[in-house]
């Protein structure tokens, strides 16, 4: 025995291993970000990677299928689908990301203005929401579209904006009305603080995580109905190149066989779209996990 | 010292009543046909058992809750008046300024505690005094003894009295004429709240800020306040100078709030003898009467 003794009854613990370092990209939609901006870049930037004049129809070279010269092949009216895939995700993108900006915007002013209205007032807003909510999407868009008459780039983002905000207006209104009482609000409306300086810098920090994913999700859902419309006929003319009119060609590339027309551009857009809502997901999961740890 | 107190009247509340509807025939009367001044350079305190509606008088005050009746006088305006308030609003807004009871929700969790102490300033485009805005913030955490180190903290990661200096500094920030605070010091220790009531005496007589301060502390109100009005189910029942009231309460239930006070010394402890106040014994009908000087009463009518 050498001076060191030993306690009775102390229970040695197995040394651990440091546990493994946590990837920094665990759990986190990279693939997607990655594919999304690859996809982003290669539209904003499609001036420096088009091979073809996107509009101009070389009709000697009609449905070629894809080849060397003609990347993704070729459409009925001999366009080069390679070019135009990155010249159209352009509008397609600024449709997505306006319609969505537009519906953000009138979702807050319309969904704060109810939080904060009498209770009345508020009782009307929000019937007024439950209204349009039941109206179906696509309809109502249709029919305004029919009103405005004109389909041009900032009216259909216009049309679908305005008939997507309701349920984000929902959301800012309940937020709005569980914190318009809290002592810091009043703090800030004896000091003078105005209606839009309330909004800005104590509604919307706290309301902003919970619509950050609806936001995503509407610039998707935008391209969807931009897409659709176009489809029908009554979104974009077939002139103005963009995913969806590319998609309205269609039904001649059934009759002619010609396959890549259509899935070409459909892929581009599910992909799109599957990135956009998995990075949602991201954002919706985040938000919900910090306000369990509040 | 009340000699050298100008008598200029800062805050004139006259016959103020607020109600919280309950039902569509029952409401709570939270302030009832209230009436008291508050001089230049005063602490006026305002003492009661909780639920007596101190804070609803002082969110009345304050322009909070619209008032259901009666009017207040704040340098002679008006301010119960829409078009008044609206008029001189950015008047109004600089020059009261209200400490919150509850700190924990008084303060924006997402913003950091140079924002919140700046924030009036931002609000009323006021060019800082010392240079710049963090400047500003520090010179303020400074004076509540707080570290600089806080600032870029947000309220989350503060104590609850750190948070509830932030909060005091964040009043200071616009240098009110009258401070309105409702008890602001309740959730401080002892050696801060010691600290913050000097902060305010010091306000008071060197600045000449004037305060209308909310309290459960008796013994504060005492050290603290010149004048000291009590509250009893919304009714203002006895209103004095501080000294007066302390040493020579008249209402009974002024007397009974007083004889619940407990005494640092043991044997006139265990001597101490509760006076029960009955709340049968209270009559809601009655005025304020001045049985003497600066001392008044509520008495009922007829009893004159």
């Amino acid at each position: 025995m050498s001076g060191a003794f030993e306690l009775a009854g102390m229970r040695q613990l197995p040394k651990e291993e440091p546990a493994q370092k946590e990837k920094w990209y665990k759990g986190k939609p990279i693939v997607a970000a990655v594919v999304l901006m690859l996809i982003l870049w290669g539209c904003l930037c499609c001036n420096l990677i088009m091979t073809k004049d996107p509009v101009y129809m070389d009709l000697a070279n009609c449905n070629v299928p894809p080849c060397k010269e003609f990347l993704f092949g070729t459409d009925t009216m001999g366009r080069d689908i390679f070019s135009m895939i990155w010249y159209g995700g352009r509008i397609s993108l600024v449709i997505g990301i306006a319609a969505a900006f537009i519906s953000t915007a009138v979702a807050i002013i319309f969904g704060a203005v109810s939080g904060s209205a009498p209770k009345w007032m508020d009782g009307l807003m929000m019937r007024l929401t439950d209204i349009l909510i039941s109206i179906p999407g696509l309809l109502a868009v249709v029919l305004i579209q029919a009103v405005l008459g004109r389909a041009d780039i900032l009216g259909l983002s216009f049309v679908i904006g305005i008939t997507s905000w309701t349920a984000i207006a929902k959301v800012v209104r309940t937020e709005t009305r569980r914190l318009r009482g809290s002592d810091y609000v009043t703090a800030s409306k004896c000091m003078g603080g105005s209606f839009f300086h309330v909004l800005f810098h104590h509604l919307a920090p706290n309301f902003i995580s919970s619509i950050m994913f609806m936001v995503v999700m509407n610039i998707r859902s935008a391209m969807i109905a931009e897409a659709t419309l176009s489809f029908m006929g009554i979104g974009l003319p077939v002139g103005v190149i963009s995913w969806g009119s590319m998609l309205s060609l269609a039904e001649q590339a059934l009759l002619t066989n010609a396959w890549w027309t259509i899935v070409i551009p459909g892929v581009f857009l599910i992909v799109t779209l599957l990135c956009m809502t998995s990075i949602g997901n991201y954002m919706r999961k985040n938000a919900n996990r910090r306000h369990s740890n509040l | 010292m009340s000699a050298e107190m100008g008598k200029e009247i800062l805050l004139d509340v006259q016959h103020l009543s607020y109600h919280f509807p309950l039902t569509k025939k029952m409401e709570i009367k939270a302030v009832d046909d209230v009436s008291f001044k508050i001089r230049k350079r005063e602490i006026f305190g305002l003492v009661g058992e909780s639920g007596c509606g101190k804070s609803t008088l002082a969110r009345c005050i304050m322009n909070v809750y619209k008032s259901k009746g009666g009017s207040i006088f704040y340098k002679g305006l008006n301010v119960c008046d829409a078009g008044t308030f609206r008029k001189n609003q950015k008047m109004l807004q600089t020059s009261r300024q209200m400490i919150f009871q509850d700190s924990d929700s008084s303060l924006n969790q997402r913003m950091k505690v140079c924002d919140i102490i700046t924030e009036p300033l931002k609000i009323q485009h006021i060019t800082p005094k010392r240079g710049s805005m963090r400047a500003e913030a520090e010179f303020q955490m400074y004076y509540v003894g707080l570290d600089a180190a806080y600032l870029d903290k947000y309220p989350g990661e503060l104590s609850g009295g750190q948070r509830q200096r932030v909060a005091i500094a964040r009043a200071l920030a616009m240098e009110p004429e009258l401070l309105v605070a409702d008890e602001p010091i309740a959730s401080l220790d002892v050696s801060i709240q010691a600290q913050i009531v000097n902060l305010f005496k010091h306000l008071q007589k060197e600045h000449g800020f004037s305060f209308l301060f909310i309290a459960h502390d008796l013994a504060m109100v005492e050290f603290l306040c010149d004048r000291v009005g009590v509250m009893y189910r919304g009714k203002l029942v006895e209103v004095a100078k501080a000294g007066d009231l302390f040493g020579n309460p008249r209402h009974p239930y002024t007397k009974a709030l007083l004889s619940a006070l407990p005494v640092p010394d043991p044997a006139i402890e265990r001597a101490r003898k509760r006076i029960e106040f009955d709340e049968k014994d209270f009559c809601c009908e009655g005025t304020l009467v001045e049985i003497s000087p600066e001392h008044f009463v509520l008495k009922r009518g007829k009893e004159e």
